[in-house]
Order: C-alpha cells, then sequence, then structure tokens
C-alpha cells in the first residue's frame, strides 16, 4: 500500500532522513520510533505530502507522490487521516462543527455531515460533549476528538506524529486503544512515537529510527502478532 | 462547488467580517472615501458631459450662398449638404431674415447697420451636426468640404466654441479615467491588506484544513467572499453618501450649477456598475493577498 524507496531529505544541508527504504501493507500497525531528531515526523510530513523529499520515491496505493500536481495533493490527503501532538482543533468551534469541518471540505451535503460527525464522535466515546468547544475539554478528550476528526473521511491510512505526547499515561492508553480498534477494523495505521512502554505492550511492528536512517525493522514480529489479533476478531464476529 | 460550499463560503466570509470588524470598518471607510471621489467625478462627467452633448446641439455651420443662385442651385446645394454624415438638419436662411436676426441680436445698438443701406448680408443654409460629429476636427472637417460645394461663398462656424467644448470634455473624460485608475488602485491595495490581516488571524485553520485535504478553492472562497463584500459595502456606502448630498443641496444651487434640465444624479446603470466594479476591485485586491499567502 505504501512503498517508500531511499528516501532522503535535507535541510539547509543537513540530512534530517537518509535513504530510507520501507513498505507497509494495508491493514497493518506500524510505530515508528526513535530520539528526537531521528526523523520520525520528517517522515510522516513526507508521507503525508506535507513535505517534499530530495532523494528517492514514495508510491501510496499505486500513485507516485513526486508526480502528484499541488492541486492533487487535497485529494491524496482525503484518503489519509492524521493526528498530531498539539491535536490541531479550532478552538472557537465546538467539538461537532470541528468534525464537520473534515466533511464540509469533502463537500459531504448537510444531512450526511450531521449523521457521520455524530457516528464518529460515538465511536470515540465524545459525543456527549459535541456541543462544547476544545478549551473546555481534557487533553485526552482532545486528542479523542482529534481522531474522529481524522476517522470521520474513513481514511485508508491513518498517521499519528507523537499523539500521546502531550497526554498522562491513561489518556496515552486510551487513544493506543482507538488505534488498535480502528487498524483491527482495517485501517492501516501508522504512529511515529517515543513512547516505549505502549510500543512494547502493543507488539506492533517496529521501524527504529536514529539520525535520519532506519536502523531496525520488525516487520515480522508485528505481522504475526496483527494475524493472530484479526483471526481473532474474525472468529468472535457472528 | 456544491451549494452547501456556496452557504458555507458567505457564513464564513460574514464571520471573517464580524471576527476583524475593527480593521474591516476603517477598510470600508477607506474604500467608500475613494469610491466617494469616482462618484463625485461621474457625477460631475455625466454632467459636463450632458452640457457639452448640448452645447454640441447648439453647433452649427454657416454655410453662406453665392449671389444669384437659381432655385434649382440652391436645391441641389441642399441635397449635398443633406446627404453629408454628420448633418442633422439644414435650415434655409434668406438674407432678409439673416438681417432680422442680426438686428434682433444687436437689440439697443441699431446704430451699427442704420448706415449699411442695402442689406449686404448673403443667403445661408445653417447646418446642425449630429452630437457624435460634435468635436472640432470633425466639424473642421465638414466646414471645408461644405466650401468646396458648388455655389458656395463662404462657411462659418464656432471654431473657438468647437475647440473649447472638445478639448473640456478630453480633459474630464481622460482626467476622469485617470483618477478612476489611481482610485482603483488603491482600492485593491486596500482590499488586499484587509484580507492578509484576515489571512494571518486565521492562518491556524488554513493550516488545518490543507491537512485535511481542503483544496485550494475551498479555503480561499470565504476570503474572495470578504474582499467583495467590503468593496461593495464601500461603493454602496460612498453613493448613499453623494446622494444624501446630492439631494440636500439647495435647489438655488443646483439650479446655478444646471442647466435647463437640471443637475442629474448618476444613472442607475452607473450606480449599479459603480458596486459591481468596487466588487470586482474587492475581488482583486484579496485574491492577490490569498494567492502570495497559499503559495
Amino acid at each position: 500500500m505504501i512503498q517508500l524507496y531511499r528516501i532522503t531529505k535535507y535541510y539547509e544541508g543537513i540530512p534530517a532522513l537518509r535513504e530510507v527504504s520501507f513498505s507497509v501493507e494495508k491493514g497493518e500497525f506500524v510505530f515508528v520510533t526513535g530520539p528526537s531528531g531521528a526523523g520520525k515526523s520528517t517522515l510522516l510530513k513526507i508521507l503525508f505530502c506535507a513535505e517534499h523529499a530530495d532523494e528517492g520515491q514514495i508510491i501510496i496505493q499505486g500513485m507516485n507522490t513526486f508526480r502528484l500536481t499541488s492541486s492533487s495533493i487535497p485529494y491524496l490527503r482525503r484518503n489519509m487521516g492524521f493526528v498530531f501532538q498539539d491535536y490541531k482543533l479550532l478552538p472557537h468551534k465546538t467539538v461537532f462543527e470541528n468534525i464537520a469541518l473534515a466533511l464540509k471540505v469533502v463537500g459531504a451535503p448537510y444531512g450526511e455531515i450531521q449523521r457521520r460527525a455524530y457516528q464518529v464522535l460515538k465511536k470515540v466515546g465524545m459525543d456527549s460533549k459535541m456541543h462544547l468547544t476544545p478549551p473546555k475539554l481534557s487533553g485526552g478528550e482532545q486528542q479523542r476528538v482529534a481522531v474522529a476528526r481524522a476517522l470521520v473521511n474513513e481514511p485508508l491510512v491513518l498517521l499519528a506524529d507523537e499523539p500521546t505526547g502531550n497526554l498522562d499515561p491513561q489518556s496515552g492508553q486510551d487513544v493506543f486503544r482507538l488505534f488498535r480498534d480502528i487498524n483491527m477494523k482495517g485501517t492501516t495505521v501508522i504512529v511515529a512515537t517515543h513512547d516505549w512502554e505502549t510500543v512494547r505492550k502493543m507488539q506492533r511492528r517496529i521501524i527504529t529510527m536514529e539520525r535520519g536512517r532506519v536502523t531496525d525493522d520488525g516487520r515480522q514480529v508485528g505481522k504475526r502478532i496483527e494475524k493472530q489479533e484479526q483471526r481473532a476478531v474474525i472468529t468472535k464476529q457472528p | 462547488m456544491k451549494g452547501y460550499g456556496l452557504i458555507y463560503f458567505i457564513s464564513e466570509a460574514f464571520r471573517g467580517l464580524r471576527a476583524n470588524s475593527l480593521v474591516n470598518l476603517l477598510a470600508v471607510g477607506t474604500i467608500s472615501m475613494a469610491m466617494l471621489i469616482v462618484g463625485f467625478f461621474l457625477l460631475a462627467f455625466i454632467n459636463l458631459q450632458s452640457a457639452v452633448g448640448r452645447a454640441g446641439d447648439r453647433l452649427e455651420i454657416s454655410v453662406y450662398l453665392k449671389e444669384g443662385l437659381s432655385l434649382q442651385e440652391k436645391d441641389y446645394l441642399l441635397l449635398r449638404l443633406k446627404a453629408e454624415p454628420g448633418v442633422k438638419k439644414v435650415t434655409y436662411l434668406p438674407k432678409a431674415e439673416a438681417l432680422a436676426v442680426l438686428k434682433s441680436e444687436l437689440k439697443g445698438q441699431e446704430a451699427l447697420i442704420q448706415g449699411l443701406g442695402e442689406n449686404p448680408l448673403p443667403d445661408s443654409y445653417e447646418v446642425n451636426i449630429e452630437r457624435r460629429f460634435a468635436e472640432a476636427d470633425r466639424i473642421e472637417g465638414l466646414a471645408k468640404k461644405f466650401s468646396g460645394f458648388p455655389g458656395v461663398e463662404d462657411v462659418s462656424y464656432g471654431k473657438e466654441g468647437a475647440r473649447l467644448l472638445t478639448s473640456v470634455f478630453k480633459l474630464i473624460t481622460y482626467g476622469g479615467m485617470a483618477l478612476a485608475c489611481l482610485l482603483g488602485v488603491s482600492v485593491v491595495f486596500i482590499i488586499s491588506n484587509s484580507v492578509r490581516l484576515a489571512l494571518y488571524s486565521r492562518g491556524q485553520e488554513i493550516e488545518l484544513m490543507q491537512w485535511i485535504g481542503a483544496t485550494r478553492g475551498f479555503i480561499q472562497g470565504p476570503f474572495l467572499i470578504e474582499g467583495i463584500m467590503l468593496a461593495m459595502l464601500g461603493s454602496a456606502l460612498a453613493i448613499g453618501v453623494l446622494a444624501a448630498v446630492f439631494y440636500a443641496l439647495p435647489q438655488d444651487v443646483v439650479l446655478f450649477l444646471s442647466s435647463p434640465n437640471g443637475l442629474d444624479f448618476l444613472p442607475v446603470s452607473v450606480v449599479a456598475y459603480m458596486t459591481l466594479g468596487g466588487g470586482l476591485l474587492g475581488l482583486i485586491g484579496a485574491q492577490v493577498s490569498v494567492g502570495k499567502f497559499l503559495e
């Protein structure tokens, strides 16, 4: 689904990413970890077409992002949800309006906006607070709203950059549980984090980065666990 | 863009106008000042144009006939004069009538023509010119042509008057156009600055919209509408002020300034063009800022 081949990115001549290559299959859950400055955020930004790589190729759903025109980038992004460390919610809009904006952007009709925004808020357990504005919510709640916004257009891929960086451990756990649930329903999830404890607990594929390079890719471990869990979900379904 | 999108654009534009109300009020005030000047010049232009037109209607070429022309020769000349493009009306003025006219014009100074004895004035044709031909060079061309016709002794017209009318008209037209351009640029500049402030105050929102897949059109729509609304509001305010001042003018001032028909306010079509033109300038100003910001 996503293939990166020898991606290199420089900032003012200093390499932030060096020949990063890996691929992510549909429905995979991948952690990208590493210390600060390892290049995790840059990698996610490049995947989201917010930054351009200086060298290498990226194929997302069969599309080479280097060949995308700037006018077609928004359409690619509509298939990808992004969750930020600082939530990036609009403080003057209610929780519901924040979600609705993501639907308005794609031109959804009024009735559908009402229905889907409510459904996704219910999914993340924020339906009871949909008329509040973000400053009246806790960090964990704000991040759940941000996840809801990223999911409302049913993206094929969910990218999250340090999603628990500003949260207490319990709220962080809740957010990761949400990601796991989303992934089990088929959405590909890529999370950049340096929260080692959670990463170890989740037992998923871990791509470790250091100084802009991939130093380790625990692909097999992650794949095995995902298959076990997905099989369990299927057998539970009536 | 779907219908829902347009409603979203307009509601967001109103929200933007409210959010930066002080800046926007200043912008509307400044735009209305600029548009007031444009409106004043348009008012002056339209009234002067009609005055010049009326003066143009009074412009005549007198074609003096040679002594002793037969009736047939006079009729032939009349036909030729009437056939000329730009000629509206031709009137025959016999010499006796011309003398009577002269006498009436010299009322109180009849002594000047007492000693003339025989009527020295020739028969003539008075040629009225169409309004579109009431321009110094064209009248001169016509007069020159008439003087070459058989049976014509001499030709005269208000040369100085025609020249003056033409130059006044040109001055108003080109001066007004130059001023309108200058003020138009300043309106674009004002709107562009006002929209730029709105863009910076909503930078976070714009960035977020880009991240969640908003197209450029979706992001810039509300700002373009905001620019159009600001400029149209400013134009409407200017027209309102101009109308209030115009209709509040004492009637004796109006009569003093005006021709027999009185001063005219801007026609509805000009008011509509001014408002729509203001909107277009607003759109250009907003586009300049949004284009730069989104780059």
